[in-house]
């Protein structure tokens, strides 16, 4: 089956961005903006209006300003026309769940198999254009069988947008080159070449020979010759469920509705692949043309309509309606397989009933605070002797001895520095000056040496010293070096 | 459902079983349309002390004097209450349960799931519904001094509510200098210090300061056999410990 790509051509992209930021724009005139080269400064985008007036971009600023004095500038901002590009290209994903952000102004869209869902390409495409006009940006399309062919088309504006298979390289003929094929070679132009399909009739060795492959590789593409694949900006999800709303919808009673109807139908679908979610996407397409995003995730799969909507209940409080959502989709990115009808039971310690309540309540405690479990390893570097351990994957056993005869039970996160009194310079503290108090010490117990370990850089060597200060309080000292200066830190309290 | 009086001629002469008959009569009027099971099961302490273990779905402070003992403490409490033990820290808490240390104390890491929430609201939340949760065997909840001040009777009543509605052991780990004069509706009030344990088995120097149903006492000298996995009340004082 042949492909079906949906290019867009955004050509006032940067003018238009600024338009949504700034609504109190004077309506009619000339925008455009600018950026300074060195010690050049140029044009880089123009409205429709100052470009029906003569401006281009790449023009000096001195020159459009002479040109036309009323024209407004603004400083161009290519971060956020980037941003505002993948917005765009995520909002497309309406159409079609592969879509591409084409150079810095043109979006491409696989519509393969989606179009009967819209009546056809040519209806699909108006509805694009369409919305995007809603949104207050101007776009021209065109649908093709190769990527390449429909970028060109877009670009150049052509009157029929929609081409059948297999017409591209008789369609491609009469478009300029330089809008085309994207390159600006002045020897083609001196050469009298000026249209795609004077390049396509010549000798292709010879046109290899003078201009290189790039170009013919190029025109390979553009005549559908080659078609190179899309490079979606995110791949398709494993599942997704949409909603389309006849009313935008703002309330939260509204969203909570439809989020509900969602998962009651992704998960009918989840238990038919006999699949749980471990991601959970919530896209939110609003009326201007954004799309919001929720995202949850679960420690292992669940298909509960009911356990999904409690992960996503605080969540939502993150989304900005607007003016409202206008169509909402629940997408899967990633699922793992579930057998029907066999819930696996979950063991955290003894206590294995309610297993499946327990995998749930660290699901829901997830979305706000930080679960971790922690294993041991064998190591003997207290750093290093516990490691982070999935939430609900089997941890390995306790090594002999681990964490030694004299652990701590609270280990401070970040070492403490203290200073320490001792009567002789590798001997037992005496006393010991801790957040500003001079604390005497009843007893010491150590030292107990702990190399580094050699294979993972280069710490120095710590002396570990058990102290009981007046008070009774145990605490897990430590000093540092040879061979930097002997340093003394705190790094724990002892039961 | 109410149960019946008991009829003159069956009750004790004995004073004291007479207290405890009535004590009963009125926990059972407490805990009218409530599952039987719940709130009865006790998690063991040991022997010689006034209560004989600390009641299941309620909720008991520990104010330590040090941090590491209070931890140490806390740590067996959860490791005899057994099932999935949940560690809920304040984000501002300077320390982190160290487990190592947790295992000599009897809870090994593969029950434990440390949590740690930035904001005080989300811990006592995540608390709430750890308690709630019937798989749950216990949760600690530690928040740092400053967030000390989030512990409010209602927060606390919330609390004790869960644990009776889930089941589990809910502990207050707070310093002591901090909840010494606050109030709360835990079921019982320990006081928790260092005993001298750096060498050998964990020691601690338990007071009782408050209790439902039971008289205040201590300090008695208590002892974590790690061979027997079981608490120990010892006769000697810190003091031999020490010299």
């Amino acid at each position: 089956m042949t492909r079906r790509i949906l290019a867009l051509h955004l050509p006032f992209l940067p003018t238009d961005r600024l338009k949504r930021v700034m609504p109190d724009l004077p309506d009619g005139a000339p925008l455009a903006t600018w950026c300074s080269a060195g010690s050049r400064r140029r044009l880089t985008a123009v409205d429709a209006v100052a470009a029906g007036l003569g401006l281009t971009p790449g023009q000096a600023l001195a020159d459009a300003q002479a040109i036309l004095p009323e024209l407004l500038l603004h400083h161009e901002d290519q971060a956020a026309d980037g941003a505002l590009l993948l917005d765009l290209a995520l909002w497309a994903r309406r159409y079609s769940p592969l879509t591409a952000t084409d150079a810095s102004n043109g979006l491409l869209l696989d519509i393969t198999g989606c179009d009967h869902l819209f009546g056809g390409e040519a209806a699909m495409l108006a509805d694009v254009l369409a919305r995007l006009r809603r949104a207050g940006i101007a776009a021209r399309g065109a649908v093709a069988s190769a990527a390449a062919t429909a970028a060109a088309l877009a670009r150049c504006g052509a009157d029929s947008p929609v081409i059948a298979a297999g017409d591209e390289a008789a369609e491609v003929g009469c478009l300029p080159i330089e809008a085309a094929l994207r390159c600006a070679d002045a020897q083609l132009a001196r050469l009298g070449l000026r249209r795609v399909g004077e390049l396509l009739a010549l000798p292709r060795a010879s046109l290899a020979r003078r201009f290189g492959k790039a170009l013919l590789d190029r025109l390979d593409e553009v005549a559908g010759l080659r078609p190179r694949p899309l490079q979606p900006i995110q791949p398709p999800p494993d599942l997704a469920v949409a909603a389309d709303l006849a009313e935008p919808i703002i309330t939260r009673t509204a969203i909570d509705n439809i989020l509900n109807g969602l998962l009651v139908d992704l998960c009918r679908s989840l238990r038919a692949a006999g699949q749980g979610v471990r991601r959970l996407d919530l896209l939110a397409w609003r009326v201007d043309g954004m799309v919001q995003r929720v995202t949850i995730g679960t420690s292992k799969p669940s298909r509960t309509p009911a356990h999904l909507a409690l992960l996503f209940r605080d969540r939502l409080q993150g989304l900005e309606p607007g003016l409202g959502f206008e169509r909402m989709a629940l997408e899967v990115p990633v699922a793992d397989l579930m057998p029907d009808g066999v819930q696996r039971a979950l063991a955290i310690g003894a206590r294995q009933d309610g297993g499946d309540s327990l995998a749930e309540l660290i699901d829901r405690l997830a979305q706000r605070v930080s679960v971790r479990r922690l294993a041991p390893t064998a190591s003997h570097w207290p750093e290093r002797m516990v490691k982070r351990n999935g939430l609900h994957a089997a941890m390995p056993p306790m090594p002999p001895r681990w964490g030694g005869q004299r652990a701590p039970a609270l280990l401070l996160r970040q070492a403490e520095s203290v200073a320490v009194q001792s009567d002789t310079p590798e001997g037992a503290p005496t006393s010991l000056q801790w957040r500003g108090i001079t604390h005497s010490v009843l007893r010491a117990d150590g030292p107990r040496r702990v190399e580094p370990e050699w294979w993972r850089g280069n710490a120095a060597r710590r002396d570990y010293w058990c102290i009981t200060i007046a008070g009774g309080e145990g605490l897990w000292l430590y000093r540092e070096g040879p061979p930097q200066a002997p340093r003394w830190h705190l790094q724990g309290y002892l039961l | 459902m109410l149960s019946a009086p008991a009829a003159p001629h069956d009750r004790p002469i004995d004073q004291s079983a007479l207290l405890a008959d009535l004590r009963a009569r009125v926990a059972r009027l407490e805990d009218s349309g409530r599952e039987a099971t719940v709130g009865r099961a006790l998690v063991p302490l040991c022997e010689g002390l006034p209560v004989a273990g600390l009641a299941r779905g309620g909720l008991h402070e520990l104010l330590a004097t040090s941090p590491g003992a209070g931890a140490g403490f806390a740590a067996v409490l959860l490791g005899l209450a057994g099932g999935a033990v949940l560690w809920i820290a304040g984000g501002a808490a300077k320390t982190v349960p160290w487990p190592p240390g947790l295992a000599r104390c009897g809870l090994p890491p593969e029950q434990l799931i440390l949590l740690r929430a930035d904001r005080p609201e989300d811990a006592l939340w995540a608390m709430e519904e750890s308690l709630r949760c019937p798989a749950v065997g216990g949760a600690l909840l530690a928040l740092d001094i400053k967030q000390e001040a989030m512990l409010t009777l209602t927060a606390t009543r919330r609390l004790q509510l869960a644990a009776e509605a889930g089941g589990g052991i809910g502990l207050l780990l707070r310093p002591e200098s901090a909840a010494r004069l606050s109030h709360s509706v835990a079921l019982t009030r320990w006081q928790v210090a260092p005993n001298g344990g750096v060498r050998g088995d964990p020691r601690w120097r338990l007071a009782l300061l408050r209790a439902r149903g039971a008289k205040p006492g201590g300090p008695w000298c208590l002892r974590w056999n790690i061979a027997e996995a079981r608490l120990m009340l010892e006769s000697g004082g810190m003091e031999e410990q020490d010299r």
